[in-house]
């Protein structure tokens, strides 16, 4: 009887409410919805159509030009910008999202003070009392002030730099994961010494008939991946020309290598040993390759590196007998004891090839490069550890996360007495700091950033905001410029009188004798560039010569340890859901972090997929999800970069592993992190967690 | 103001898979453009991603010549598609005027008898109200012309018909024809490698049907007879060279 | 011994079950009757008054020749006219306007004329073929506050298109007309 009471009290009461939501939501407030038009409409709204304006990526340091659909105070949509001469109206996933950053939940709303560090509550503090912070701090003894800054190269680095110079601080310190994934330091170095000017080398892929990339994983995030990604494009098609045709020596076969013709899976560290093996073939094929005094003992090379007599002969007179052979020197090959000499070994391949400024060749970028070395970023740390830093402004990048703990940065930041954010979401580093004071995010900023790595010619990058800041955020340059050390009135004056050196350059795209109108068109076009092609074409021949490469097999029962970044980037995409969503394009694995074992070396250690695994390396050690992948070196295993977040907000937070816990210290001869050689254990846990992947989709409902 | 005569489009694709790289970038386009949500960790678990175009990767060979090949899948828009005759309400209907299958959102009523009749696994399904649950102000981004679908409604790929008929639109508003390249859907527009041709067949000289004839195209599945408007050049170097 | 009905014939649980019903029946017909009512407008424009004075509708609402939504006057635009208007200054209505123009605030106007939101129309073509505004807004020379024209559904729409030039019929007949 009382169940049949309770029944019926149910229904009834699901009735009522029934009754009442078909009540309320029926109502006119449900139908109709309140339109508040403009107070006074802009000169450029139509009504109903999108407006669009031209900007800047900055997610990532590369700079492709953005056309921003914008639709009634909305941005929309991120689009290639067609003229830009980087993308030429292309993007890669990471420009795509950067809407779902500036509509973050979790971005930081306002200015605000931490009691204590490492406490997730900021007490919101008004603009006023932080820029007294911002102008005591920079009032202080000058050497006391320290700048930790991102890779991109832009205004904000130029005016720091003044800034420093003139309250006698020293110079900031720039750096990033991409950085010190790319061996960015090396790359410079190795430049340096083979053509006399350090600088960025840009090649030209499409001009290319065969590339032989050693590591240099170019179509995902290698310096500008969606110019490189273009340049691949002519490269491989055949309106009136041969097919390209890609080599690529790397331990894992990554998506540069996945579209490679030939992947020869050398051990990493191995490259400049191939280099030089390459060179001794080559030269007597008739090329001048600037061989060492000592013998190249080419057969211990070829078997350092796995591979066969035969087969090194065979693309050896296959470079030989190409008009325009390029050889890239990437990352994975440079991030070594020996990877200095690598990269100088790959360089003076292309010497040899007389790729110097020529179509398909090598040319450099005329802009200075500017970045630093992980040993700069020691230097800094070093100073912090011994008190010698008083503040410390860190913007566009997340030390606490992107370095190696090894590195003790995190520790030497309690030797701090005032650290100042400018980030514009809760990060680790943000989280760490006293301050912090967010900046616009990018789609609501002005600027302007150089390019340096992925075009072939000189180009300023507009950048404007496409649409009003949402929240109570402040330009960092005017927040550094209220301390009136520069005479720049706000961050407008100082981009234009930056801008006003390059008014009636010749040939450029924004033709115009006075600031306005430049300025005008700047925007509009997207930036400044050069309306021909154009970069310094390397001449100098040095007196140097190919050296023989470290590179030795790991120990049994180690493995070596790549570690490579994603469409995530330096990290900071994984508070973007749809970069979290998007497959990784090789494993398809999406929301997590996962350890590629060969199916070998699964067996031997008795694991299967999905099983969460230890990773430890001398450094530290981090828990995985084992993801069998078979096209990687037996003796290797790969975790890629930008997971394992403890901040940064709902998507990103307690997502994977970080695996720069594992890489150590360990610096290669130009002051980049060796990470390349850190070698590693696996042991299972016991513990089984099943990775989301979207190819266990394909063709029916999956299991999972 | 007279309208121009009606021009009758066919559209199709063209997916070079030589100069395809497997960057994914055609699925963010897609995601972003077709307010596509996305779901997380567990729900993908299940398979259930809203994608409207994916990116295949399947292995061939043994290590050390182990080769990975990637194909985007989308909705072929066939010519006869097995998922437009098992609808019981019309949702999935053949458009006589663009000449690709329409998915009518505010028909649909859930069968997922069209999914399961599609043998190109191009449909996705709206298990719970994911694009509902996008935490403001994210939903800000949200392109307002492409409907917002709800729980328990199919969704594929559409060819960008929203830019179709905006493309359409400016030039009949201008008086003159479509030109072949101004209507691009957003996973073209994005693709680095512009390995994704979009555009007219019924006219022999535009971009895509030149690419349609290369000796290289082959279509998916042909042999069901399903006469699909997206021809795959095959890649792998197996030509020229 | 009393015999004990079976439970669904108990009178109490009919008269229960009727008034669920009934609540059910009263919940659907108020809502169904409160998605007809008149939404309030932030002022009660006299669309009559200004129509005719022989202002142009595209005046106003000038979207409606190039593209798909005819908008709403921007507080501007009203106080453009109403500036040198003498009533402007009596009429407790137009202190509204006098008030949001002050604020430097659009006017958070409710359109009555809505269609749900997976259906997409554009005014130009409408307009281009020579539509005139009242076929489908009604004649707004007699209305004052703008009402909304009940049963514009999809028959509605098709029912003007069927009236056209036969080789048209395939076009506009198509599902992705408007729903996409």
């Amino acid at each position: 009887m009382s169940d049949t009471i309770s029944r019926r009290n149910f229904l009834k009461l699901s009735g009522l409410s029934a009754a009442a939501a078909v009540l309320t939501g029926c109502g006119p407030a449900a139908r109709y919805v309140t339109r508040r038009p403009y107070y006074e409409m802009p000169e450029y709204a139509v009504l109903g159509e999108s407006t669009y304006f031209a900007t800047t990526c900055i997610e990532c340091p590369a700079g492709c030009g953005l056309i921003m659909r914008t639709f009634e105070g909305r941005a929309i949509k991120a689009e290639g910008n067609p003229a830009h001469p980087v993308n030429h109206g292309k993007l890669c996933s990471r420009g795509l999202t950067g809407v779902q950053g500036l509509y973050n939940p979790d971005r930081i709303q306002r200015p605000g003070k931490r009691a204590r560090r490492g406490n997730p509550t900021l007490e919101p503090l008004d603009w006023d009392t932080a820029l007294g912070v911002v102008r005591e701090a920079l009032n202080g003894a000058g050497a006391g002030v320290a700048f930790y800054l991102g890779l991109a190269p832009d205004h904000l680095y130029d005016l720091v730099l003044e800034l420093t110079q003139a309250i006698g601080a020293p110079p900031p310190v720039r750096f990033g994961a991409l950085g010190m994934f790319e061996a960015r330091a090396t790359l410079v170095e190795a430049v340096r010494q083979v053509f006399g000017e350090a600088r960025f080398p840009y090649f030209d892929l499409a001009g290319a008939d065969v590339v032989v990339s050693f590591g240099a994983n170019f179509l995902e995030t290698w310096l500008s991946p969606v110019a490189y990604t273009r340049g691949f494009s002519q490269f491989r098609r055949t309106d009136g020309k041969k097919r390209g045709y890609l080599i690529s020596f790397e331990a894992r076969r990554s998506l540069t290598s996945g579209v490679a013709d030939e992947w020869l899976p050398v051990p990493p560290g191995t490259e400049g040993q191939v280099a030089l093996a390459l060179g001794s073939l080559l030269q007597s094929r008739g090329w001048k390759v600037p061989l060492g005094a000592g013998q190249v003992d080419v057969e211990a090379s070829a078997a350092a590196a796995g591979i066969s007599m035969e087969r090194l002969e065979q693309l050896a007179d296959r470079i030989a007998r190409a008009e325009h052979p390029l050889f890239l020197p990437g990352g994975q090959a440079l991030a070594h004891a020996g990877g200095l000499v690598a990269a100088r070994n790959i360089l003076l391949l292309n010497l040899a090839a007389g790729n110097m400024g020529r179509p398909g060749g090598i040319f450099l970028s005329p802009s200075r490069p500017d970045s630093g070395s992980l040993r700069d970023v020691q230097a800094l740390i070093e100073q912090m550890r011994a008190g010698k830093v008083e503040t410390l402004f860190i913007h566009g990048a997340n030390p606490v996360f992107e370095l190696p703990p090894a590195l003790g940065f995190t520790e030497a930041l309690a030797n701090v007495p005032r650290v100042i954010s400018f980030a514009s979401f809760p990060d680790e580093t943000a989280l760490q700091s006293d301050y912090v004071l967010p900046d616009h995010t990018p789609l609501e900023s002005w600027g302007y950033q150089r390019t340096l790595a992925g075009s072939d010619r000189m180009i300023f990058s507009s950048l404007q905001p496409v649409v009003v800041p949402l929240y109570d955020t402040r330009a960092t340059a005017d927040v550094l410029l209220s301390a009136g050390k520069l005479p720049y009135n706000d961050e407008v004056t100082f981009l234009q009188s930056k801008l006003a050196t390059l008014l009636n350059e010749p040939g450029v795209t924004v033709e115009a004798t006075e600031i306005a109108t430049f300025w005008a068109r700047y925007l509009q076009a997207g930036g400044w560039w050069t309306q021909q092609a154009g970069l310094t074409t390397p001449t100098n021949q040095p007196d140097l010569q190919v050296e023989m490469a470290q590179g030795a097999a790991a120990p049994e029962g180690q493995f070596r340890l790549i570690t490579y970044p994603t469409h995530l980037g330096d990290g900071s995409g994984a508070n973007r859901p749809w970069l979290q969503e998007t497959p990784s394009p090789s494993t398809t694995v999406m929301w997590n972090t996962w350890v590629e074992v060969h199916p070998q070396l699964a067996e031997k250690l008795g694991l299967k997929d999905d099983d969460v695994v230890r990773v430890t390396s001398p450094s530290g050690s981090i828990e995985a999800v084992v993801y069998l992948f078979p096209a990687i070196r037996p003796d290797t295993v790969a975790i890629p970069f930008g997971q394992g977040h403890t901040a940064l907000g709902r998507w990103a937070e307690g997502r994977g592993a970080n695996p720069a816990v594992l890489l150590g210290a360990q610096l290669n001869e130009a002051g980049d992190l060796a990470y390349g050689d850190v070698l590693v254990t696996l042991s299972p846990t016991g513990r089984r967690r099943p990775l989301s992947r979207l190819e266990s989709r394909a063709g029916v409902y999956g299991e999972h | 103001m007279a309208e121009q005569q009606e021009t009758r489009e066919r559209w199709g694709m063209v997916v070079d898979l030589d100069l395809c790289t497997g960057c994914n970038a055609c699925v963010t386009a897609c995601a972003m453009e077709n307010n596509i949500p996305w779901v997380g960790e567990e729900e993908a678990g299940y398979g259930r991603n809203m994608f409207w175009i994916r990116v295949q990767r399947t292995w061939e060979g043994e290590y050390p010549e182990v080769s990975p090949a990637y194909q985007p899948v989308m909705c072929q828009q066939c010519g006869r598609a097995p998922c437009e005759p098992v609808c019981p309400v019309f949702a999935t209907v053949h458009s006589e005027e663009e000449q690709i299958n329409l998915q009518v959102y505010n028909r649909c009523i859930g069968t997922r008898y069209c999914a399961n009749n599609c043998p190109y696994t191009a449909r996705s399904f709206n298990w719970y109200d994911y694009t509902y649950q996008i935490p403001a102000p994210m939903n800000y981004y949200l392109n307002p012309n492409v409907t917002v679908r709800r729980r328990g409604v199919m969704e594929k790929c559409t060819f960008c018909v929203q830019r179709i008929r905006a493309g359409q639109e400016q030039a009949k508003a201008a008086g003159r024809t479509l030109q072949d390249g101004e209507v691009i859907p957003a996973c073209a527009q994005a693709c680095p490698a512009d390995a994704i041709i979009f555009g007219d067949l019924s006219d022999p000289e535009s971009r895509v049907s030149k690419a349609a004839r290369s000796q290289r195209g082959t279509t998916l599945l042909e042999e069901l007879g399903t006469q699909p408007k997206v021809t795959y050049l095959k890649g792998g170097g197996y030509y020229g060279g | 011994m009393k015999k004990t009905l079976p439970w669904w014939l108990r009178p109490w649980v009919r008269v229960t079950a009727g008034l669920i019903v009934l609540i059910l029946l009263g919940g659907a017909v108020g809502g169904i009757y409160l998605t007809q009512t008149v939404p309030q407008q932030p002022i009660q424009f006299p669309h009559n008054f200004h129509v005719g004075a022989g202002i142009p509708c595209l005046y106003c609402h000038p979207g409606a020749q190039w593209g798909p939504v005819a908008g709403l006057p921007s507080t501007q635009k009203c106080w453009g006219c109403h500036q040198q208007v003498a009533k402007t200054k009596t009429s407790p209505e137009l202190q509204k306007l006098v008030a949001y123009v002050e604020k430097g605030e659009g006017i958070p106007w409710v359109p009555v004329f809505i269609q749900p939101e997976f259906v997409h129309f554009n005014h130009r073509p409408h307009v281009a073929a020579g539509v005139a505004c009242e076929t489908c807004h009604g004649d707004m020379k007699k209305v004052t506050v703008a009402q909304p024209i009940p049963r514009q559904n999809m028959g509605w729409c098709l029912s003007c298109h069927a009236k056209q030039a036969p080789e048209k019929w395939t076009r506009l007949s198509d599902c992705s007309l408007c729903h996409y």
